[in-house]
């Protein structure tokens, strides 16, 4: 696929702290790219640096189909971690204003604001202040505005936050609907499941650097072990001895077993001893949610498999 | 030239949404209905003082037995006039006139008849009129003047016939020289005058307006909407354009007070104020009042900036807008003293330059093009390196988000 964005070898630091170091990824024609990681980890700092509101103290942005160094903004759609709206102003004017700002015909403009504005549950509410919207409904009148000019590139921090669960598949819907017509998407979140759902590649950024990068599906093969969840009263050294068990949690009643890479299900299940309580078992992939979480509080379950994998 | 293009529209935004904001309408026309006000309670008590002393007290001293036909033309035009007689010298009169207001005294003496000259003595208050009213006079004793040369009644209509016109303008300047003198000069003054306080007029109403920008600098900060605006224009794109906005606000608010102030002007002054407008004294003076403004509004775009909302400016901030109204502060004495050492000084300090230049050039007969011109440059020189400035205090202050800069920080941002 056509790359549309590409990051080399980012740096930047505040005082004396580094904020990110090395970064570097590509964003490509009718993806969504996702930039996950937990607070604080850099993801906002990678964006600004991209959208040009920070300088990289090293590192090079590049925008492809664009000639001259120049941000080709009217280009870009960008929906900010940090954002809101004109209070006094009403909907409608606010969204051609920065419709307007992308050099963006007016009558098109209008015609797709209100398209929008209907198919995000907002239709009459064009000439009412942005101050009398709520939270929710600000969020929907930010993210219009940031896709009304048709981007080829669409950049959004953290778009999820505040929404609720409605108006996340509605935001999701969408994101997908605009990738699948040739928007390249990059999307930073700390919402795993919702990322899990809908990207086709991720990089996963841990105090500044990278953890993982690559496609989902590589991402799950790749570190994704089976865990086996078990409700029963069992003994957690006893599970710690079957075989192909890297370790055990233990909470009450439950227990989960991480699992080692390579296994094979069914064979597994097959061994498993016969003093093991059963009131209920599942077996399936870690979540991209729990490898974040794993990142997250710096447990060693991703470091494993990646030893292992090294 | 996309740039140009940027600002405009981020001017046009700006002025399309205050024209749409209630509390900016109703100042845009409060501001002249409190000038109204104001003047018309000031013409009110103007008008009591008036009724209550009613008219001007004119003593003459006559010599010549001319009361009679001067009480006649001073109600054949209708002169609002207690006329008395009065022995009075001249020696003596000059007393009187301190002790008293809104008097005059006509000397018609012997040789008013031979040199056509009559000493006139007024008050220091007196109806601005009078001096324009006394000319009325001239008529009947430029009368007895030709009545004296003894003519018969043939010979004397002839002459008053055939040279009227002539004899006329030569009695009128004879016989009030001093006073037709000062008529012109208050003229030549108010030909001045109304240019600079139309300049003066423009620079207060756009310095005012001016002042919104900074709220207007905060309010991207404040409504967190910076980072979407600048995904579509530079920071400073964004500065210039409001700078712009305002600017035409500021031209907006002038041109309703005018619709207020002329109108008023014409009917309360009978002066022919458009005709004094339409000079090239005019074009300047609006120069420099522009010039003005974009100093002080570069100094508030950046400040601006620099603050969370209007609520935590520091006092370092609070002084800094206090810098237009220097030349308010000193406006007495520059006034007072137009070639003086504040009015000077004050030239060439850009904070204070425009507001003196124009109160300077208003009073000044002779203008000093060498100063201005030193002034113009020293202001130019600085509006440039005040809008660099601003620029960078902007680009940093514009994303520095629920938290005031000290003076410290600012320095460190325009060093970077």
């Amino acid at each position: 696929m056509e790359k549309l964005l590409t990051v080399e070898g980012l740096n930047k630091s505040f005082k004396d702290k580094q904020a990110i170091r090395n970064i570097s990824f590509d964003v490509r024609k009718g993806e969504i790219m996702a930039i996950l990681g937990p607070n604080g980890a850099g993801k906002s700092t990678t964006i600004r640096n991209i959208m040009g509101i920070m300088y990289p103290d090293e590192g090079s942005i590049t925008f492809h189909n664009n000639n001259g160094k120049e941000i080709p903004r009217h280009k870009i759609g960008y929906l900010p971690e940090e954002r809101g709206l004109y209070k006094n102003v009403k909907v409608m004017d606010i969204l051609l204003y920065l419709a307007d700002l992308k050099d963006y015909p007016l009558d098109k403009a209008k015609e797709r604001a209100k398209q929008y504005l209907q198919k995000f549950d907002l239709e009459g509410t064009e000439n009412v202040a942005v101050e009398e919207l709520s939270k929710g409904m600000g969020q929907k009148v930010q993210f219009i505005g940031s896709i009304l000019h048709e981007p080829e590139l669409l950049i959004l921090d953290e778009p999820f936050s505040g929404l609720d669960p409605v108006s996340q598949e509605l935001f999701k819907d969408e994101i997908r609907h605009l990738a699948d017509n040739g928007t390249a998407i990059l999307l930073s979140s700390h919402q795993m499941n919702l990322v899990e759902e809908m990207c086709d590649r991720l990089f996963m950024i841990q105090n500044g650097q990278k953890v993982i990068y690559g496609t989902l599906d590589d991402v799950k093969t790749e570190y994704a072990n089976f865990k086996c969840t078990i409700h029963g009263n069992n003994d957690a050294a006893m599970l710690e001895k079957i075989s192909q068990v890297q370790r055990v949690e233990q909470k009450d009643d439950t227990s989960i077993l991480f699992l080692e890479k390579d296994i094979q299900p069914t064979k597994w299940i097959k061994e498993l001893p016969e003093n093991v309580v059963i009131n209920e078992l599942k077996l399936n992939r870690i979540s991209l949610h729990e490898i974040f979480i794993d990142i997250a509080t710096n447990k060693n379950l991703l470091k494993e498999a990646g030893e292992e994998n090294a | 030239m996309k740039k140009m293009r940027n600002s405009m529209k981020v001017a046009k935004w700006e002025i399309k949404r205050n024209l749409k904001n209630k509390t900016f309408v109703i100042g845009l026309f409060l501001t002249p209905v409190i000038f109204l006000v104001f003047f018309l309670i000031g013409n009110l008590l103007d008008g009591d003082s008036e009724n209550e002393t009613d008219s001007t007290t004119v003593f003459v001293h006559d010599q010549i037995e001319a009361f009679s036909s001067l009480q006649d033309t001073a109600d054949m035009y209708e002169l609002n006039w207690d006329l008395h007689l009065t022995d009075l010298t001249e020696d003596e009169v000059q007393n009187e006139l301190e002790n008293n207001e809104d008097t005059a005294y006509i000397f018609l003496t012997e040789s008013v008849l031979d040199d056509g000259i009559v000493p006139v003595y007024t008050t220091d208050e007196i109806d601005p009129y009078f001096s324009m009213q006394v000319q009325q006079l001239s008529e009947p004793l430029q009368g007895m003047r030709i009545a004296q040369l003894g003519l018969t009644e043939e010979e004397l209509a002839t002459i008053s016939q055939g040279v009227v016109f002539e004899d006329q303008t030569s009695v009128e300047e004879d016989a009030t020289t001093r006073e037709s003198e000062e008529e012109v000069a208050a003229g030549d003054e108010l030909e001045r005058i109304v240019p600079g306080i139309f300049a003066g007029v423009i620079l207060f109403a756009i310095v005012i307006t001016g002042m919104m920008i900074f709220q207007s600098a905060s309010l991207e900060k404040k409504d967190k909407i910076a980072e979407i605006i600048l995904s579509s224009l530079t920071p400073g794109e964004l500065m210039q354009g409001k700078i712009i906005g305002y600017f035409v606000l500021g031209m907006i608010q002038v041109v309703v007070l005018l619709l207020f102030a002329v109108p008023l002007a014409l009917w309360q002054l009978d002066m022919p104020i458009v005709e004094y407008l339409l000079v090239p004294e005019t074009l300047l003076l609006v120069g420099i009042a522009i010039l003005g403004y974009l100093l002080f509004s570069a100094i508030f775009v950046g400040l601006g900036a620099t603050m969370a909302d209007m609520s935590t400016s520091s006092n370092f901030q609070g002084m800094v807008m206090m810098l237009p109204f220097i030349s308010f502060i000193i406006a007495g004495p520059v006034i007072g003293d137009p070639s003086g050492m504040i009015a000077k000084v004050g030239t060439y300090i850009p904070f204070t330059a425009p507001g003196v230049l124009i109160m300077r050039l208003t009073t000044l007969e002779e203008w000093p093009w060498v100063e201005i011109i030193i002034a113009l440059v020293v202001l130019i020189i600085s509006i440039w390196l005040f809008m660099k400035l601003a620029g960078k205090i902007f680009k940093v202050g514009i994303l520095m988000y629920g938290k005031n800069a000290t003076p410290g920080e600012i320095w460190k941002w325009i060093r970077s």
